[in-house]
């Protein structure tokens, strides 16, 4: 039986459709991510499978209950990062982790325990008993991470767990969090909005788009769904007149799966890409045409997301990370 | 037994902030007990309009800045929800099998026994300038527990409002449009007797009046429980009746 099953599920804030007819369903075990850009529904979605928000239609199940009318044993089964890093900064970690435990109910013996074996997991013994204030952004995440595992819930739901942090740091959290499934046997549901956090971490992602999920699988299978290499090549302008005839031409080559224009370039998908490439040029100088760049790359989740909703997954990012920070100087000045 | 467990915690988050925070403490009381030194000085010359008994203006005012710093204090109790929320801390909560009015419950109780301190504190400081409480400790402890119960009702006003104001800026302007009021139209500096009777009217109905009363009879007179206990019974009354609807307010505004 699926740990989380969601049919149908759909959430309306006045006339705006957050979250659009949502189906899915999760093994136990599994990192499943969504993947998408700011306001698709991802963080809307989670908030209806943790009990904080009440879906206008459809259902959901987490840990074989119902997340609108068993509220309570949903809550203690799963555990919840959010994407504020919610952690009090004028707290030590350790203080943090026992008031996280005991919001859990846990007894003391037990508590006390699972703090010291959470801050080892998280690489935080050292710090433990200084104030959060002190830490920086990746030791905040981390504390954040550990208080979402104090009570061992079966189900973690981790909102965009590396917003805001450096390559280093973001990394650094993946391994806690694969380590998570591997040791404890979590089943990890987590949204981001950057392509290679979900092509790294998840087992199976869910491309989410207004409200929408759009395509659902492995990375890799989705990755090859796109039928191939993508070759990006641009003509020179002098010679641009030409580029029909040889964009004609080059969708004759047997290895081509598909040409479309783009702002000044055409992007092909090719099988085999290394050797389209110079027949791609013999082609091109046949009719007249000189090419003035081209470049080839393995498709990423990022042309997977244009292949499904036709746009760009990047040119969404700017505004969350500007938003992260804004949270940031907001925490500062706070008394 | 682990609803009483959840306002605990969340009453224990505020206190270890509290701690955390030694400037706040000091402002906190320093300012009330420049108020006093200044006030009481100041004003000493209307000593003889105050009701007959009352030795100086200032054994008359050391009740009315015990409340004041009351009422200052209460005024935080709805803000750090609006932080709380703002910053996700909320959520965190919410997310976690707490009961929900655990919430509301304990940041209000957090406020009014941080209240408390201050009050024992500035209390202590206007004994030192000379402020004699007729009942002694016992009624010093009196004077803290009615203090508090204000606490709770000004917090749980604080807190019903930050359910719907979601922002701090606004719930900051609104609550200091009413404190001022509050204290102003009570008697808490000044002699209802000696006031308009249209202000007259408006300190009766005002529950820090009904606050102060009792406050100053057991500071300047002694245990005269007909003047004490019906005005606690009416703040006390009227406390619940404000914790019952902030917490209602709050459920509302997380559902």
């Amino acid at each position: 039986m699926p740990i989380i099953e969601v049919d149908n599920l759909t959430k309306h804030f006045g006339k705006i459709v957050a979250v659009d007819h949502v189906s899915f369903s999760i093994e136990e075990g599994e990192i499943f991510g969504f993947l998408g850009p700011n306001g698709a529904g991802k963080t809307t979605t989670i908030l209806m499978l943790i009990t904080l928000l009440k879906p206008t239609s459809g259902r959901a199940t987490v840990c074989g209950f119902d997340v609108t009318k068993q509220q309570a044993k949903v809550r203690s089964c799963i555990g919840y990062v959010s994407q504020d890093t919610a952690v009090d900064e004028n707290l030590t970690g350790r203080e943090n982790l026992l008031l996280q435990g005991r919001f859990y109910h846990l007894p003391k013996e037990v508590l006390e325990k699972r703090i010291e074996e959470v801050l080892e997991m998280v690489d935080l013994t050292d710090r433990a008993n200084t104030l959060v204030s002190t830490y920086s952004g990746g030791m905040r995440k981390r504390l954040d991470i550990a208080e979402g595992l104090i009570h061992r819930p079966k189900v973690l739901f981790v909102d965009e767990p590396t917003l805001g942090l450096d390559i280093q740091t973001r990394h650094k959290i993946w391994e806690y969090i694969q380590r998570l499934r591997e040791e404890a046997h979590m089943t990890i549901f987590l949204t981001t909005h950057y392509m290679d956090e979900a092509d790294k971490l998840c087992d199976r992602i869910g491309i989410i788009d207004y409200g929408q999920i759009k395509v659902l699988g492995k990375p890799n299978d989705l990755k090859s769904q796109i039928g191939g290499d993508i070759i990006t090549l641009k003509f020179t302008d002098e010679t641009n007149s030409y580029a029909d005839q040889a964009v004609e031409e080059i969708k004759r080559l047997s290895s081509i799966e598909n040409i479309v224009p783009t702002k000044d370039s055409f992007s092909v998908v090719a099988k085999d890409g290394e050797t389209t490439v110079p027949k791609i040029f013999e082609v091109a100088s046949n009719v007249g045409a000189t090419i003035e760049s081209i470049s080839l790359k393995r498709p990423t989740l990022d042309d997977v997301f244009m292949a499904h909703t036709g746009r760009e997954l990047r040119e969404e990012m700017g505004s969350k990370e500007d938003l992260m920070r804004e949270r940031i100087r907001m925490r500062r000045v706070r008394m | 037994m682990s609803v009483l467990g959840d306002i605990w915690n969340v009453c224990w988050r505020e206190l270890i902030r509290f701690r955390r925070q030694p400037a706040r403490i000091l402002m906190s009381i320093v300012q009330p007990i420049i108020w006093l030194a200044l006030l009481g000085n100041m004003m000493q010359a209307i000593t003889q309009m105050l009701p007959p008994g009352t030795k100086s203006y200032l054994d008359y005012m050391a009740p009315g800045i015990v409340v004041m710093t009351t009422i200052f204090g209460g005024v935080f109790g709805g803000l750090s929800i609006v932080w709380d929320r703002r910053l996700g801390f909320l959520n965190k909560m919410l997310a976690a099998p707490i009961s929900r009015s655990a919430i509301p419950i304990g940041k209000t109780i957090a406020s009014s026994l941080i209240s408390s301190l201050q009050a024992t504190l500035i209390l202590c400081a206007a004994i030192v300038m000379g402020v004699n409480i007729a009942t002694g400790p016992l009624g010093i402890v009196a004077v803290i527990l009615i203090a508090m119960i204000l606490c709770l009702m000004l917090s749980g006003i604080s807190l019903a409002l930050g359910a719907v104001i979601k922002t701090h800026e606004t719930l900051m302007v609104v609550m200091n449009f009413l404190t001022m009021p509050l204290m102003f139209t009570s008697n808490a500096l000044f002699p209802k007797e000696l006031m308009p009777s249209w202000l007259q009217t408006i300190a009766e109905w005002n529950p820090i009046t009904h606050t102060i009363t009792p406050i100053r009879t057991i500071t300047s007179r002694g245990w005269e429980w007909a003047l004490i206990l019906p005005d606690v019974a009416k703040i006390a009354a009227l406390t619940l009746a404000v914790m019952g609807i902030a917490i209602l307010l709050f459920r509302r505004s997380i559902s």
